[in-house]
């Protein structure tokens, strides 16, 4: 599903170039739920925008959903993240001035298509994370729990393979960030659905397939599967 | 959900900012509208109006235009008048002087001054042969209800003669002058144009009183008895006949007040005008304000106004000699307005970029989410875009309803003005195109704010937590 080969991106700082973010290996199978951990400025927000197709490394192989980003055109990525990846981000990320279903149709206008069978699809979602009656509340009128729910009903919207999610729970709390991490994980269990999270939360982290330090990416290759939850 | 349901919603959470943006692409829209308007029935109007009359025979001292304008389309007062014995003349193929006038069908005395209602229908004073002979794009003017009043040529010179003996009598300070001939009943029927029935709700029967001048103006009083009935209504013919009221010279002749006024002096060299009141006059001198000609060669309008070109009284105007030079003074005239109206329609666009152009700050984080949710540069412009299409869109829609309102409320104003008669019912062709072009326009302006909105990088403006 993801690998990763002696991938570099860095930053212009003035005359410096700043490293952000080196990996020399990382291996994920499909259906396979990863935690990525790591200290502030380690590179593991580059990391999933570079998984994502948002960022391009410098040099190195990206090969996600069985596509070369790193050999692709960001037209092309832009497709290959709109069909393939959902994305869920701490912030929420969604666009005030539309309802909640309209957000989740956003997903699939950029994504497969916002036709009927996808609106459908994003009734059906909503309805499953118990926001059947929300669907045309506009996310100022809802609670934080029920935002970061039609978060991840856009993300899944277009029945991705990877969902690569950036401290999705950083803004809730415990009990609720458990329950909404529960229903993610249960669904992308249901869907046989790749999982990349970026957390500082070890509670978080343990309930996750595996682990990985990003630190420990530097100069040293962890296989797949490397750490159980 | 579509890309231009987003354009759709992006300038509805910025209402207001939208609004007035749009009221510089409505009133650009619809000042280029009005301007195309206005100068299309200008054309068609007086193009389309001038089909029965060849020539107009007029007072000397007034342009060809005036005169043309006058006789024809109902605008300003009358320039002057001209002796019956001109008319006369013409009607009896006469030799003035050295010269053999060129024949003619018809000549068709008028006489005007008079209106009717708040609109100002004009009232013509004229023959029956105005509905015998008078030919409308060779054909005579149709009625649509009743029938022509009956009011002869012979009648007239009947009259003319009666005036006069009475006219001289009083001019001779005669103790018994001969009695001024009475208004006859059977005289007191008119005929009356389509859009005038409509207006006034007039039908067979009703009647109508003429007032001299118009409301408001100094001198205005009506004449209760000249009140004439209606006999007859003309079918519509989309000219100036349709807002026209026609009644008998007798009657004109014989309104109150109207009595010495009738007659045109002789200017008589060392005699004031004064002076030239207590001589002797005839029924030759019987004033008229147009006579309406025909003349049987193509060429005649031509020949008479060089055989009229050193007539002391009268001289000859050509309509379609005059007007096609009228309407290239107002296409040049409409010509400059369009350029104003795109000057307008350029400042809009403008607006619509800078507009747009400042909102793209504020809109960094929104499209940074679209495009991490998988939309295309393309898709960011085409949205982008698209707001300022709908924007201009929108606009240009609006500002041809209020061409059309404003033809609706001004209709009156300027059919009393310029005698052109505004259908603001009637949507044309090019208003379509001239809404697309619009649109495009406004599509143009918003190319610069959307190139730069489809440039924002994602992962810079996805980290800040706004």
């Amino acid at each position: 599903m993801i690998h990763l080969q002696e991938v570099k991106k860095s930053y212009a700082r003035g005359d410096q170039a700043v490293v952000a973010c080196a990996v020399d290996r990382l291996d994920v199978e499909a259906g396979e739920q990863v935690a990525l951990i790591g200290r502030s400025g380690t590179g593991k927000t580059t990391l999933l925008h570079i998984l994502a197709g948002i960022l391009r490394p410098d040099r190195g192989q990206v090969e996600v959903v069985g596509q070369r980003l790193d050999r692709m055109g960001e037209a092309a990525r832009d497709r290959h993240r709109g069909r393939h990846i959902g994305m869920v981000y701490q912030t929420f990320n969604l666009l005030q001035p539309f309802t909640a279903l309209e957000n989740v149709l956003l997903g699939a206008l950029f994504g497969r298509g916002a036709g009927n069978e996808s609106r459908l699809r994003a009734e059906a979602l909503l309805q499953k994370v118990g926001l059947g009656d929300r669907m045309h509340h506009r996310p100022a009128e809802l609670s934080v729990g029920q935002v970061q729910r039609v978060a991840i009903c856009r993300a899944l919207v277009n029945d991705p393979e990877l969902i690569l999610m950036d401290e999705p729970l950083g803004n809730q709390d415990k009990a609720t960030g458990g329950q909404v991490l529960d229903l993610l994980l249960q669904i992308a269990d249901d869907g046989g659905k790749t999982v990349v999270m970026v957390t500082h939360d070890p509670e978080s982290a343990e309930r996750m397939q595996r682990t990985v330090d990003l630190a420990s990416l530097r100069g040293e290759v962890v296989p797949a599967g490397g750490e159980a939850r | 959900m579509r890309l231009l349901s987003i354009s759709l919603r992006n300038l509805r959470i910025r209402f207001v900012a939208t609004v007035l943006t749009m009221m510089s692409i409505v009133v650009a829209t619809a000042l280029y509208a009005s301007i195309l308007t206005m100068a299309e029935q200008t054309e068609a109007r007086y193009e389309g109006s001038i089909g029965g009359y060849q020539a107009i025979l007029g007072p000397n001292g007034a342009s060809e235009l005036e005169l043309v304008l006058n006789a024809i389309f109902n605008i300003g007062d009358s320039p002057g008048l001209i002796p019956l014995e001109v008319c006369q003349q013409m009607r009896e193929q006469k030799r003035v002087g050295r010269i053999r006038r060129t024949r003619v069908r018809y000549a068709i005395p008028q006489a005007r001054g008079d209106s009717v209602s708040r609109f100002n229908f004009p009232v013509v004073a004229t023959l029956d042969e105005m509905f015998s002979k008078f030919e409308w794009h060779r054909e005579p003017l149709k009625f649509q209800a009743g029938r022509p009043f009956h009011y002869s040529w012979e009648q007239l010179l009947e009259l003319a003669e009666a005036l006069a003996r009475h006219e001289n009598g009083v001019r001779a300070h005669e103790a018994e002058p001969p009695p001024r001939p009475q208004l006859q009943k059977e005289w007191r029927e008119c005929v009356i144009g389509a859009r005038v029935a409509r207006s006034l709700s007039l039908g067979i029967g009703a009647t109508i009183t003429p007032v001299h001048g118009k409301r408001n103006e100094f001198g205005y009083h009506e004449h209760h008895e000249a009140a004439c009935q209606v006999v007859g209504i003309l079918a519509p013919t989309n000219s100036p006949i349709d807002s026209t009221i026609y009644l008998p010279l007798g009657v004109h002749l014989l309104i109150d007040g109207h009595e010495g006024g009738v007659f045109v002096d002789k200017l008589v060299p060392g005699k004031s005008k004064d002076m030239v009141k207590e001589l002797p006059t005839s029924a030759g001198r019987i004033g008229l304000t147009a006579v309406i000609l025909d003349p049987l060669d193509h060429l005649g309008p031509r020949i008479l106004r060089s055989e009229f070109g050193t007539h002391p009284e009268a001289q000859v105007a050509w309509p379609q000699g005059v007007i096609p030079k009228f309407l290239q003074q107002i296409g040049n005239a409409a010509d400059a307005l369009a350029v104003i109206a795109w000057l307008v329609l350029l400042v809009a666009a403008v607006s619509i970029t800078v507009a747009i152009y400042n909102t793209m700050n504020e809109r960094r984080r929104e499209i940074a989410i679209m495009r991490s949710l998988g939309a295309r540069r393309l898709q960011i412009l085409t949205i982008i875009t698209g707001e300022a299409a709908l924007l201009s869109l929108f606009g240009a829609l609006f500002g041809i309803a209020l061409c059309h309102l404003a033809q609706w409320g001004l209709q009156p104003l300027v059919e009393d003005l310029t005698g052109v008669y505004l259908d603001w019912a009637i949507f044309r062709p090019w208003e379509l195109y001239l809404v697309a072009g619009v649109t495009a326009v406004g599509a143009f302006a918003g190319l610069a704010p959307a190139v730069k909105g489809s440039m924002t990088q994602v992962a810079d403006n996805l980290a800040q937590n706004y």
